[in-house]
């Protein structure tokens, strides 16, 4: 890299490398990928395409004791999911004040409530809710006995559900097993006398068996406390009042009713950082990955001893690093567009909490270090790849060399939950200073306000890494290309230059 | 004017293993340089040093007046002995693209390819990916890629290995056709026939040094010389022995005879006239390369050229 950049030379292999990509079908199909998922997943929801009917099922109960309350035992969970539905929208849309009103309207009132109290406050918000679908219809056994019932389930027959024809899936049969005087009809008390089959052509469905498990589980609980003299109810009851638990946080600047409580909003940060991590990584990972097979389709076509001839091997390794960098934020601009995008919706539309705690989490630390340690970790990878390409012979050889280096970046991705769940750990500090890892580490780590001078130390030593790696790959990428060598010729070359050079 | 190449005691070793030993020539301004030898007799390995591709352990290059580096840049047309193109790149696109890091300006390159293509009869290669071309097409693509930025000086390495004759024909064309308009050219090859009819000048290599370096008359000079002679007289054959350096007669009856270095033929025409001897055929045989070869380094290593030759494609890379 000694000698002077030719920047115009550089920016027309950058271009090149750019334009291979781009004009290819392969570019384009993922480009517009999540465009084109989120096109159809509107689409299915205004359809409301249906792509797993409900099974229509039936509940043949000799004892006469248990049916209807397994059935409401269904319905009873079916209403909690879709109330749940509505409440985790509540709770990332709404503020804590009002997530917790919606969730006390949503006890009394159900989901359908919650629903219109989510339009109350976010015009058109609890329309866009789209609650789960029914997946079992309970339907009358259509046959006294389970022989008959059998020629349904082999769809010989079919049953009446609201005036029309359909196939029964299957039936769950609680029968007496044994002889039972008893002529107490508490379920409780039957539970010790019932045998339960489930009968089905589908033998993969499991729905009504486990629904009818628990069902028959609580029963025996319920038995249990009742010999003991004490209700399930009792037990539900004393439970809750068990423990009223409270996250609070002594560095938080107490504004409101909250206090210095703990909230979901006061973790925002945290995931943001979290996902700008990720997003830093898989911009790494993929660049480092197209510089690499790039080289190693002009290694392996000879293009690069042409370009030799014309060009310094700094400005190709500069050039590929700026043409696949373009190529990479290319290909992240449909994220990007959709992220910005929907952050920009929630500071604008949404809650101001919300909003609010986002805008607290691009601090200008992220501002800065995010661009920062991207451009770092790329370079410094990118190199890395390159050098790597520069010794393949194939793409074999390629997989083979770089193995150890994609090891390591998977473990780096490893810092990043830690950087949520424990941005003190010592580990996570040590990954934030290791230049392999500190790209990572340092942006998990900034929720956490580490020191300025911390994270501009580190980014000065990736930063001095990633100069010497850029010349280490010139070096390896004369060496490799120029010579024909691989993995071994390299070691030799390592040996007879490095160790020589060094005992000199 | 400035030499464009001067190797100078160029010596390279890969793995402790000799590649060049010692080689030294100069390409003067104009010049057309066959560059032959049998496969690792060090031709890609002392035109990679001429390029600066890679140093020589000892010896000196200089490319223009200068060691090579950015001062050549745009000079130089390099054709590298494998081929290969962008997979997806058309042909004007390939063309363009080694024009314009060779200098060129964005639509001058693409003009200069358009204007190439259909030159050489690749009008409907233009838009065509590389990688549905035949590789006689995308070879010539590749050529038309080095040469597109009209260079001072051409190396071109192994150019009409892979080619078929028709192709071999066009590139040759080619050659002269750079060759009068006053440019340098070194190419390396196994096909002497190219460089009889091509070369100003040859520079011989076997097993990594320079055994000949000359003009191809020169080279021709050390082919031996061949007679057939004939004549009704049956002291023909009493006649020509002192000026045959080996001689056999055919069935017909006429004697193919290898001249002795200084017999001249005048002196043997003398002879017979003197003799009385009426000759019904005199034909002096021309003297080829392979011959001349085969006098400087041996036949076996003139039939390894020759099996280079026959395997085309198969290159003499060290």
């Amino acid at each position: 890299m000694s000698e002077r950049l030719n920047i115009r030379r550089a920016l027309l292999i950058a271009r090149r490398d750019y334009l291979g990509y781009i004009k290819t079908w392969g570019f384009w199909i993922s480009f517009f990928l999540p465009f084109i998922f989120g096109i159809l997943a509107v689409v299915g929801s205004q359809l409301d395409l249906d792509f797993e009917p409900p099974r229509y099922e039936a509940v043949f109960d000799e004892t006469g004791v248990h049916s209807r309350a397994l059935i409401a035992r269904y319905e009873t969970r079916f209403n909690e999911r879709e109330e749940r539905a509505v409440l985790e929208i509540g709770k990332v849309a709404l503020s804590e004040g009002d997530a917790a009103a919606l969730e006390d309207i949503i006890k009394t009132g159900g989901a359908k409530a919650g629903k219109s109290f989510l339009n109350g406050k976010v015009p058109g918000l609890g329309d866009q809710v789209k609650l789960p679908e029914r997946n079992l219809i309970f339907v009358d056994p259509p046959a006294a006995d389970i022989d008959a019932l059998k020629t349904f389930l082999a769809h010989e027959k079919t049953v009446k559900y609201k005036g029309e024809d359909v196939v029964l899936n299957g039936v769950l049969h609680i029968k007496a097993a044994a002889k039972n005087d008893s002529k107490n009809q508490d379920p409780a008390e039957q539970i010790a006398a019932v045998e339960v089959d489930y009968w089905s052509a589908q033998i993969n469905a499991f729905e009504l068996p486990n629904l009818a498990k628990s069902y028959f589980r609580d029963l025996a609980e319920t038995r249990y406390l009742q010999s003991g003299q004490l209700s399930r109810d009792g037990l539900k009851e004393s439970r809750d009042k068990a423990l009223v638990f409270g996250a609070f946080n002594p560095a938080k600047i107490s504004t409101g009713e909250g206090g210095q409580k703990v909230t979901q909003l006061d973790r925002m940060p945290y995931f943001v950082a979290g996902i700008m991590a990720m997003m830093l990584w898989l911009a790494v990972f993929s660049g480092a990955y197209m510089l690499l097979t790039s080289m190693l389709e002009e290694k392996l076509n000879k293009l690069l001893e042409m370009m030799l001839a014309s060009t310094h091997f700094s400005e190709i390794i500069v050039g590929k690093l700026i043409g696949v960098a373009a190529l990479t934020m290319t290909a992240m601009l449909p994220y990007l567009v959709i992220g910005i995008g929907g952050v920009i919706a929630i500071i604008l539309f949404g809650d101001a909490e919300t909003g609010s705690a986002i805008k607290q989490a691009f601090t200008w630390k992220m501002a800065v270090f995010f661009p920062l340690f991207l451009v770092l970790g790329y370079l410094f990878y990118g190199a890395l790849f390159i050098a790597m390409g520069a010794l393949a012979e194939s793409m074999q050889d390629a997989q083979t060399i770089t193995t150890p280096i994609v090891i390591v970046l998977t473990l780096c991705v490893l810092v990043v939950p830690m950087g949520i769940k424990n941005p003190d750990s010592a580990i996570l500090i040590f990954a934030s200073w290791f230049p392999l890892s500190a790209p990572f580490a340092a942006i998990a780590r900034l929720p956490s306000d580490p020191p300025f001078w911390e994270l501009a130390l580190s980014a000065g030593f990736l930063a001095l890494l990633s100069v010497g790696v850029i010349m280490l790959a010139g070096r390896v990428f004369r060496y490799g290309v120029l010579s024909g060598a691989g993995v071994k010729g390299a070691m030799a070359w390592i040996k007879r230059v490095i160790f020589r050079r060094k005992s000199a | 004017m400035t030499s464009p190449l001067s190797i100078l005691n160029a010596s390279k070793s890969f793995a402790g293993k000799p590649a060049v030993k010692d080689v030294s020539f100069t390409v003067n301004p104009g010049e057309i340089i066959g560059f032959l030898g049998p496969n690792g007799a060090g031709k890609t390995t002392t035109l990679r040093m001429a390029l600066g591709l890679i140093k020589p352990d000892s010896g000196s290059v200089s490319l223009f007046g200068h060691p090579p580096g950015a001062q050549a840049f745009g000079r130089i047309g390099f054709l590298p002995e494998e081929r290969g193109l962008y997979k997806k790149q058309t042909a004007r696109e390939a063309i363009a693209h080694l024009a314009r890091l060779n200098g060129m300006k964005g639509k001058a390159a693409f003009r200069r390819a358009d204007e190439m293509l259909d030159r050489y009869g690749l009008s409907d290669a233009k838009r065509k990916k590389n990688k549905d071309m035949s590789k006689g097409m995308a070879q010539k693509v590749q050529l038309l890629a080095a040469i597109a930025h009209d260079p001072e000086f051409y190396i071109l390495d192994e150019p009409f290995s892979g080619l078929d004759p028709v192709n071999q024909q066009v590139l040759e064309s080619i050659v002269r056709e750079i060759a009068s308009g006053g440019r340098t050219i070194i190419f390396s090859t196994h096909v002497m026939e190219h460089a009889e009819r091509l070369c100003d000048r040859i520079i011989l290599m076997s097993g990594g040094q320079k055994v000949f370096d000359g003009s191809t008359g020169d080279a021709l000079s050390k082919a031996p010389r061949r007679l057939v002679i004939a004549s009704d007289n049956a002291a023909l054959g009493e006649r020509l022995s002192p000026f045959a350096a080996d001689m056999r007669r055919d069935e017909s009856g006429a004697y193919h005879m290898v001249l002795e270095p200084n017999a001249e033929t005048h002196n043997l025409l003398e002879a017979c006239v003197a003799g009385g001897i009426k000759l019904t055929r005199f034909e002096p045989k021309p003297q080829s390369l392979h011959e001349a070869f085969v006098a400087m380094v041996g036949e076996d290593v003139t039939n390894e050229m020759q099996l280079g030759e026959d395997s085309l494609g198969v290159g003499g890379r060290v």
